[in-house]
Order: C-alpha cells, then sequence, then structure tokens
C-alpha cells in the first residue's frame, strides 16, 4: 500500500494550513486533550487577527488572547476549571473591550459544530430562548456584516414551519478554516485514533476546510487499518500530521498522561496581569523553539510523573493538585 | 445533636433531592459531593449524567472539571459531546430526568439565573466563564440551584440571565417557547432551602438548624416569604460519617 504521506513538522504544517484572520476551532475540553503544543507554535509563527470559535474552551485558547491574537472570539465556556475558574486574560479582554465576542450556550455551539460536519446551514434549537443569550447580541449584526467570515446574524427566531406556535433559535453553522485536535494515534495519511472522550472533534475535524492533528504516537498506515474499529477519522479529513508527545501538555490526554497541576495552578498566578503572562509566555512559548524544546524545558522526570501507568485507573492516582501554599497565601493578601 | 458545617448541611439538602434510581445532570464542587453522599447512602442506584457526554460516571477522586479523566472511571459510555445534548433533552421531555444541579453568581425571584457577567454585558465589571450547559440544562430540564447567599447576589432584577427559571411568573416559559412544565425546583444556600410557589416565586422552605429565617429574608435583595419555612432536619450521624470518611467534606 502507498499513500501520500502527510507528516509534517508542527512549524511546517501551521506555516502550510493557518493563515492570519483564520477561523480555528480546537479539540478537547477545557483541561482534557486540548491541542497546546499547535497552538504554541501558532504563537511562535505570529498568526493573528484569528477568529476563535470556542466550545469547552480553556487554557490553550487563553494563551492565544493573552498574546493579543484573536480578533473575534466566540463563546460559550472558558475555564481551566478547578485551576482557573475563569480564564484570566479572556475575562480582562472582555473586562476592557479589546476583544469583539459573542456568547452562545455550550449545547447551541456543540449542535453547530455537528451540523457544520453535516453539510449542513443551520440548527434548530430551544435552547437560548427566554433568556439574553438571545437578547443580547454581543457582536451587532451590523459588525457582523462588516466581518468576512462571521455569519451576518446571531441567530434568527421561527415558527416551526411543521409546528405552527411552536418557537425555535436557527442558530448559523461555522464555516470553520481550520480544526486542530490532538489525538492519541495517528498514521502518515491521516488516519486517527481517539481514546476516550471525543467531546466535539470529529466534528470540527470533519466540518473543517482543513484539519490538522498532533498525536502521541504514530504508527503505519498498515497497523492502522488492520484495527479500522478503532479508529476515529479517516485520513480523508486530515491535512497534516505531526507526532508531538505531550502535545495536550499541561491537559490530559486519556490513556497517556494527566493534566499539569503545577503548571496550571502557575498559569492561574502569572496570568492574573499582562506583565505576568507575558512572561509566562516567553518563559513556556517564545523561548522554545519547538516542542522538543519545550519538553526539554518541562523536564522529563515531571512529565512521568504524570505519565498514566495503570490504565485501568485511567489517572495519577493521588496525583497532588490543590493550591500551592505560596499561592494561597498570595490569594488572601488584600489587593 | 453531632457538629456540622455550613457546607456539610449544604451536601446534605443537596443529596435529599436526588431519588434512588432517577438521572441527574451535575457539574463539579458541591453539587457533585451532594451526588455521591446521595449515592453512597438513600440512593444508590442514581444515575449522574454530565454535559461532556461523560455518561455515569462514578468517580473516586473528586473531578475538578465536567471533562476530568476521574469522571472515565466505570462511566458507561463516554459519548460525543452532541450526543448528550440530544438524550438530554429527549430523555428530559419523556420525564427520564429528574433534575440538573446549576451554579450561579446572581438569581431572581423567579428563578433566572446569572453566570455570565456582572454590570453591563458590553462592559462589564466581573466577566464570568459563560453559559456552558447550563442554559441548557436551563431550557429542558427540573432544576436544583446551589448559591451563595448574599443581598447583591439574590437581587430583583438580574444583570444578565445566562439560564431561564420560571422567567416572569406563570405562563412565562411557555410564552417564550420552551418547555412549560420544567423550571427551577429549589434554591440551596448555606442559610437554606427555598422553593417555588404557584406563583412561581421563590420562597424560604427550610432554615438550616442554628439560621434565624429573618436572616435568611435580611440577607436577600427582594421579598422573601418566610411564613411557611421550617427547620431542616439536620444530618443524620451515617450521613456526616460518609461526607467525612469517604467524600473528604
Amino acid at each position: 500500500m502507498s499513500r501520500d504521506s502527510k507528516v509534517m513538522t508542527a512549524a511546517q504544517a501551521v506555516s502550510a494550513f493557518v493563515k492570519d484572520g483564520d477561523c480555528l476551532t480546537f479539540g478537547g475540553f477545557v483541561t482534557n486533550r486540548r491541542a497546546y503544543a499547535l497552538v504554541r507554535e501558532i504563537i511562535r509563527q505570529g498568526r493573528k487577527n484569528l477568529y476563535v470559535e470556542s466550545g469547552g474552551g480553556g487554557g490553550d485558547i487563553d494563551l492565544l488572547v493573552g498574546a493579543g491574537r484573536v480578533g473575534v472570539f466566540i463563546n460559550s465556556y472558558m475555564a481551566n476549571s478547578g485551576y482557573s475558574m475563569v480564564c484570566r486574560r479572556y475575562r480582562e479582554a472582555v473586562e476592557k473591550g479589546t476583544l469583539l465576542y459573542d456568547d452562545y450556550s455550550l449545547d447551541v455551539q456543540t449542535i453547530v459544530f455537528h451540523g457544520a460536519a453535516l453539510g449542513l446551514p443551520y440548527m434548530p434549537v430551544k435552547n437560548m430562548l427566554a433568556s439574553d443569550l438571545i437578547n443580547k447580541w454581543g457582536i451587532s449584526e451590523e459588525r457582523r456584516r462588516a466581518h468576512p467570515k462571521l455569519p451576518d446574524k446571531k441567530f434568527v427566531i421561527q415558527e416551526n414551519p411543521f409546528q405552527p406556535g411552536e418557537i425555535l433559535c436557527l442558530a448559523p453553522t461555522p464555516s470553520i478554516d481550520v480544526a486542530l485536535i490532538h489525538v492519541q494515534t495517528a498514521s502518515p495519511d491521516g488516519t486517527c485514533r481517539i481514546e476516550g472522550p471525543q467531546f466535539q472533534d470529529v466534528d470540527i475535524a470533519v466540518a473543517a476546510r482543513r484539519t490538522i492533528v498532533s498525536c502521541e504516537e504514530l504508527i503505519s498506515d498498515e497497523e492502522m487499518r488492520a484495527s479500522p474499529d478503532r479508529n476515529t477519522l479517516p485520513g480523508l479529513c486530515v491535512d497534516a500530521v505531526t507526532r508531538l508527545p505531550f502535545g495536550a501538555h499541561p491537559a490530559q490526554c486519556f490513556n497517556h498522561y494527566d493534566y499539569d497541576p503545577a503548571l496550571l495552578w502557575e498559569y492561574e498566578e502569572a496570568s492574573r496581569d499582562q506583565a505576568g503572562f507575558d512572561g509566562f509566555l516567553t518563559k513556556y512559548v517564545l523561548s522554545r523553539a519547538d516542542h522538543e524544546q519545550y519538553l526539554a524545558f518541562v523536564g522529563q522526570e515531571r512529565l512521568e510523573a504524570l505519565r498514566i501507568k495503570d490504565r485501568a485507573v485511567g489517572y495519577v492516582a493521588g496525583l497532588r493538585r490543590g493550591r500551592p501554599q505560596a499561592v494561597a497565601a498570595e490569594e488572601k493578601r488584600p489587593s | 445533636m453531632s457538629v456540622f458545617t455550613a457546607q456539610q448541611m449544604m451536601a446534605t439538602a443537596l443529596a435529599r433531592q436526588v431519588v434512588d434510581g432517577r438521572t441527574y445532570i451535575v457539574g463539579t464542587g458541591l453539587p457533585l459531593i451532594g451526588a455521591a453522599l446521595a449515592k453512597n447512602t438513600h440512593a444508590p442506584n442514581a444515575h449522574l449524567l454530565f454535559e461532556t457526554g461523560l455518561m455515569e460516571g462514578n468517580p473516586q477522586e473528586a473531578p475538578t472539571s465536567v471533562s476530568d479523566l476521574r469522571i472515565c472511571r466505570g462511566a458507561s459510555a463516554l459519548w460525543p459531546q452532541y450526543r448528550y445534548f440530544g438524550f438530554m433533552s429527549l430523555a428530559s421531555r419523556r420525564g427520564d430526568i429528574d433534575a440538573g444541579f446549576l451554579g450561579g453568581a446572581q438569581i431572581d425571584p423567579y428563578g433566572n439565573l446569572n453566570s455570565t457577567s456582572i454590570g453591563d454585558y458590553f462592559h462589564p465589571e466581573t466577566r464570568f466563564s459563560g453559559s456552558g450547559g447550563a442554559n441548557g440544562i436551563a431550557t429542558y430540564c427540573d432544576t436544583v440551584i446551589i448559591m451563595k447567599h448574599e443581598k447583591r447576589r439574590f437581587a430583583e432584577k438580574i444583570d444578565y440571565v445566562t439560564s431561564p427559571g420560571w422567567v416572569d411568573g406563570p405562563g412565562g416559559r411557555a410564552r417564550l417557547g420552551l418547555p412549560p412544565d420544567k423550571g427551577p425546583r429549589a434554591v440551596i444556600t448555606e442559610l437554606g432551602l427555598m422553593r417555588f410557589g404557584p406563583d412561581k416565586r421563590m420562597y424560604l422552605a427550610e432554615f438550616f438548624p442554628g439560621v434565624a429565617p429573618e436572616a435568611v429574608a435580611e440577607a436577600t435583595g427582594f421579598a422573601l416569604d418566610i411564613s411557611r419555612a421550617v427547620e431542616a432536619e439536620p444530618p443524620g450521624e451515617e450521613v456526616l460519617r460518609v461526607l467525612r470518611e469517604k467524600l473528604a467534606t
């Protein structure tokens, strides 16, 4: 069997497929299987004015917001839950009015991603009726029309043509340029295997014009196709494959590693203000030429401690997750 | 009577909302502790769902998020997210979901809930994470709401309605296209348990031991009827043992 290889470095993949102004979506959920290494590469390459569709967004998107790379943000949730209850750079950007944003419910974002993957123009839902998600448009129709990629309307309220009297909210499906997902296993032709929770990854990968996949393990196409029942995505939906072990770090990755509480707490503290964030960004992203250097900087011993050794348990039992003492003391000080 | 904390009383009040064999949508923190308490005492067959599509998880260590790998252990299925949203709305319409647990920053007398921002939406004083799955749960299901009891949080008018409650009273939900027979069932705080009367306004149903009903009214930013309130039953010995030994609460 001979197929074209889609294997490249993260730098090549981002350089080839992510452009300024693109609509991006990311896989995973808050602190689980987020495509962190790919996000760090997007930042290193200076991509800007991005239009990000979130879903269960977390610290990876917060890095993009803090680095000033996000022009439009469509939100339904933004937290490193348990560490940062609200992602802090996103929070400050909204409070200071430096970010163009709108809000949906998580249900609706997930459903419109599914609609996009079905090739449909909109999805009729009952969500958001009777809430300010309907009454308040973070981005006005006028501003939406001026944007090359946003749908003109946040939604349209309409009666169900099959059930007169029933009110529905028609939510437009986004036109996604690039989906970025991190998976456990992939092969050179782009076939992917996601283990554990899938969240919205399959839908965004199918819907997007381009999909970049980073993986823990790269195996041969033949080995992948020996067990198609275990595979999640055909390579037909994938444009680039890059092997980035611990590519979701500091988030979790089912069957491979747990989240890194020390780093998530460090980010929670550093991202309180822009100067602290800038320091974090320099330390972990801008000063590291690539993912290999990032891992070397974080340290093998620390990463090994996060590795899931007992897959029947599925996480690192007894992992120290509490807020470090120094940070807790800082918290008590009046600001 | 044994000594217990406000948090233990809240977890107990939450657990009492759980009926054995029924299905609940939970998040992290106190709602999960309350549900876990119920499963470890009177409701071992209750089913817990998470908005990430992780079905019937039975975490042995506290998950920090609704996507935490700690929820996967012992789960029945790890669904893609959209499956949860479809299942939730269908199951609720069939009467197969008893309630969802929600938290929030602000609540009004009709149980409308704000978890989006304080102040003007476009220039907020404080911005939160956003709806997450809360709006959908409030759209389709009965809810049990967990709040901190402060005057500014219990307000006649809230800054943003993220999750609809009884809207503006009887008929409010139907008028706006929501399932009319679902809505907030109870609000639990560190002071007591509120329910909603035929007028769909919140009233004090139970005050917790050591709390005066007048103090609950005082901590509420709108007129709260306390005339029907009774003192809540304190947590029993077995409940406290489970909370301390199994749930570290």
